[in-house]
């Protein structure tokens, strides 16, 4: 008989190689999606002179278009469940630049609304999920590196978009810049073409289910063994094998995972997001502001900005870097947890802080502890519900994340409104997030001691009721006809995995 | 030094904001000063206000103090230079007030202080006044006295052609009874007319301190600097602001070539990725021709082992 041909078995992600540059496109794609709607700030002023509206009226474009990325997350999901990050990227890009362009255009506050608020965030939003989604499929061992230098290019992108703007405005105008940005915004299409589709997300949860401690394993497999009964709901990335006969939620189900309202790890993480962002973001458009408060000139407060994004710039790759590491990795919640409340304390510190080298140093650590948080946030998701669910659920979680997203700073401005002083915006900011990264860390303290005991249920019952699941898991490819097979057939297989186990914790490699 | 207020003071309404001391300077009745008053501006009793400046001297060592004076309306200002307490042992000390060449007389003296009092009225009392103390040193004060600065915008505004343009100049803290528009023709200087040309200049007053211009249709010829000119009771004040009219070809050019740069980029990555997938089906087609190889020369031998076998037996 023939030995089986190494073709039989899918390779596990590459976790390098092309990998890298699908990164770099990754790195270009969060960038603009993140880093786009704060550079706009600068043509506002003349915007609202131009038309003569209220600051406030302009201030909405920034939130709509914030309020599109974040709210078409779920759609996003959808469309690359159906058709993979590359052509949803491409045609993310597309709108963009086409948003712009005809923004460039405009002749109304309210047709400004629809062209940059509208449709370049909703090319935002086609840009920003199927990036993080794709890292997934990419890499395993060394997924927190390569999301930490992804999420990297946030402040890049901010720090060169910020006086590429002024320049674009000083030369050219509204109307120029906005044609020119859109020009540039096309780059997302080049981000895109690098997202080389890669073999379905089975094969990752393959190895990822020896790769990731026993605890997510053992979860995953509960969960799709809850799903064993209707196995049209197991999400697949890649759905040809559509049977007739569908009711209406299943259907949904398969564009969009909403069984993961059921995930423990899921929803943890979804409630203490969502409070943490209630604090996140605002900070950081009342730091300027603040500055000047106590007296600070411009220039200076700018600056402070730029420290913040200088140092977030850095943070971000080596937290990804520490994250990677055998000590953290397993407990990367924690971690996740520790630099939320950080976070928080920094804020909560900050009202201490006198003259400009008080802010000088807050700006430092807040920088260090933002780039922290923003390295891990989808990288702690993908840990908790693997990279086949990760699709759905980043986008059910940005949709849940948005309205916080928008309520955060306008809190914070009629906290300072009312109180005429800024540190109760700042104590609020820091409550809300040591609350946050003290409820994810028990929480999760919580999950990793249920997913242990799960774990040892499982031993005890005995191995072979894992496989039946494991290959259910998988959806349709080689290992569906080995289920028939016997034991014996399948101990090399699990020789291999607990080989691979070893050697993945043997080598952490950084 | 009282500092009880005088009564001297012809406000009606709000007193201005300007600095006052609660120096108690006598004045030769406020009957007499009304009626002065009133000659000079022609029987109005216009809201005249009495302020006063002091500045302290030497003042910080090596630098000669300056103090400069915003008025927006006719005042009465008394301008006094004191002598800090640590100098008052200097004596025989000779004090000129002047203003530019002329030297203004009637000064009120006391012990450490020298004052002018001045009726601003009209532009042509504005200017820089300088007391100078003249003793073993010669120590000095400037107080310049003018009317409100207007802000332009350093930066040109970039707009395009066939576009509208707005501009606004703000006027900050005191209000102007006018606001004029002129745009420079060469050398010249040429007010706009906004009901003449209805179509193409809009002259907006938004608020009491701030104005609108909005140039529609723009051409080429709109090309250049305009000034917005606020009128005080005391004079003019003006600000200037640049226009700068780009025809839509000049942002087009490098959307274009960024447009062009992306399409280059993206063919490169799919060529690539064609070409490397074409290698990876070469190198698999010859590994599985290998196998087959194989397969073929491992049946062949079973063959001829069975055939031996067969013929052993």
């Amino acid at each position: 008989m023939p030995p089986p041909t190494p073709t039989g078995r899918a390779p596990g992600p590459p976790d390098g190689g092309w990998g890298w540059a699908v990164v770099f496109g990754a790195f270009i794609s969060i960038g603009f999606a993140y880093a786009f709607p704060k550079g706009l700030a600068i043509f506002f002023k003349e915007i609202q002179d131009f038309f003569g509206t209220s600051y406030s009226e302009i201030a909405w474009v920034s939130s709509i278009m914030l309020a599109t990325t974040y709210g078409a997350g779920p759609i996003s999901s959808i469309l690359v469940n159906r058709y993979g990050s590359r052509p949803v990227v491409i045609f993310g890009g597309l709108l963009c630049g086409i948003g712009m362009v005809s923004a460039a255009f405009c002749t109304s506050i309210l047709q400004l609304y629809i062209c940059v608020g509208f449709i370049t965030g909703f090319g935002l939003a086609l840009n920003l999920q199927p990036s993080v989604i794709i890292i997934g499929k990419y890499f395993l061992k060394r997924r927190p590196i390569a999301n930490g230098l992804a999420m990297a290019g946030s402040p890049v992108m901010l720090c060169t978009l910020a006086p590429l703007n002024q320049f674009l405005f000083d030369n050219f105008g509204w109307r120029g810049s906005f044609l020119i940005l859109g020009a540039i915004l096309l780059n997302c299409c080049v981000a895109g073409a690098l997202f080389r589709p890669i073999g379905p997300a089975t094969v990752s949860v393959k190895t990822q289910m020896t790769e990731e401690g026993k605890g997510a394993l053992k979860e995953e497999v509960t969960e799709d063994a809850m799903e064993m009964s209707s196995p049209t709901d197991v999400p697949m990335e890649n759905k040809t094998e559509e049977e007739g006969g569908k009711d209406c939620c299943e259907k949904i189900n398969q564009y969009l995972d909403f069984s993961l309202f059921k995930h423990r790890g899921f929803l943890i993480y979804l409630i203490g997001n969502v409070l943490m962002f209630l604090g996140f973001f605002a900070p950081i458009v009342f730091l300027a502001p603040y500055a000047k408060h106590i007296g600070i000139d411009e220039y200076s407060a700018a600056f402070l900005l730029s420290i913040l994004a200088i140092v977030d710039m850095i943070a971000r790759p080596t937290t990804g870097i520490i994250a990677n590491s055998k000590w953290v990795r397993p407990r990367i919640q924690y971690f996740f947890s520790f630099s939320i409340a950080f976070n928080g304390t920094c804020h909560l510190l900050c009202p201490l802080a006198s003259g400009y080298t008080g802010l000088v140093v807050y700006s430092i650590f807040f920088g260090l502890a933002f780039g922290m948080v923003c390295a891990m946030l989808f990288e702690t998701l993908m840990d908790l519900v693997g990279a086949a669910r990760f699709t759905s659920a980043v986008g059910l979680v940005t949709i849940a994340e948005c309205c916080t997203i928008l309520l955060g700073p306008p809190i914070g401005g009629t906290l300072i409104d009312t109180f005429g002083d800024y540190k109760y915006m700042f104590i609020k900011c820091g409550a809300v997030m040591v609350l946050a990264g003290t409820f994810l860390f028990i929480m999760n303290y919580y999950n990793y001691r249920m997913l242990a005991k799960e774990e040892k249920e499982r031993k005890v019952k005995g191995d072979p009721k894992e496989d039946p699941v494991r290959t259910e898991n998988e959806g349709k490819n080689n290992w569906n006809k080995e289920t028939a097979q016997d034991g014996p057939e399948l101990e090399p297989l699990r020789e291999e995995r607990e080989g691979l186990k070893k050697e993945v914790n043997g080598t952490n490699e950084v | 030094m009282t500092t009880t207020q005088t009564v001297n003071q012809q406000t009606q309404g709000n007193l201005s904001d300007h600095l006052t001391l609660g120096h108690n300077i006598s004045t030769s009745g406020p009957d007499l000063a009304t009626k002065e008053f009133k000659q000079a501006s022609g029987g109005n009793v216009s809201d005249v206000t009495f302020v006063e400046y002091e500045v302290l001297l030497p003042g910080v060592s090596g630098t000669s103090v300056e103090k400069n004076i915003t008025l927006d309306r006719g005042t009465r200002i008394e301008l006094s230079c004191r002598l800090d307490n640590k100098y008052s042992h200097l004596k025989s000390l000779q004090v000129t007030w002047k203003r530019g060449n002329e030297t203004v007389k009637h000064i009120n003296k006391t012990e450490t202080s020298w004052s002018i009092q001045l009726r601003i009225l009209d532009n042509s009392k504005l200017g820089s006044y300088s007391c100078t103390l003249k003793g073993e040193e010669e120590i000095s004060a400037v107080f310049n006295l003018q009317v409100p600065k207007i802000e332009g915008k350093e930066k040109p505004i970039v707009s395009y052609e066939g576009d509208t343009a707005v501009m606004i100049c703000k006027s900050f803290g005191y209000t102007p009874i006018a606001w004029t528009w002129y745009m420079t023709n060469g050398s010249e200087q040429i007010a706009i007319n906004d009901t003449l040309l209805a179509n193409k200049y809009v002259i907006n007053r938004i608020s009491a301190n701030v104005t609108h211009l909005k140039i529609l249709k723009l051409t080429n010829e709109d090309n250049g600097v305009y000034w917005c000119e606020a009128a005080f009771d005391l004079g003019k004040s003006k600000g200037k602001l640049k226009l700068k009219v780009l025809s839509l070809m000049v942002p087009l050019k490098p959307s274009l070539a960024i447009v062009a740069e992306v399409v280059i980029l993206v063919t490169i990555i799919f060529l690539y990725e064609m070409y490397s997938k074409k290698k990876e089906k070469g190198s698999e087609a010859e590994k599985e021709f290998d196998q087959i190889e194989q397969l073929k020369s491992e049946e062949s031998n079973g063959l001829e082992n069975s055939s031996a076998r067969h013929r052993k037996i």
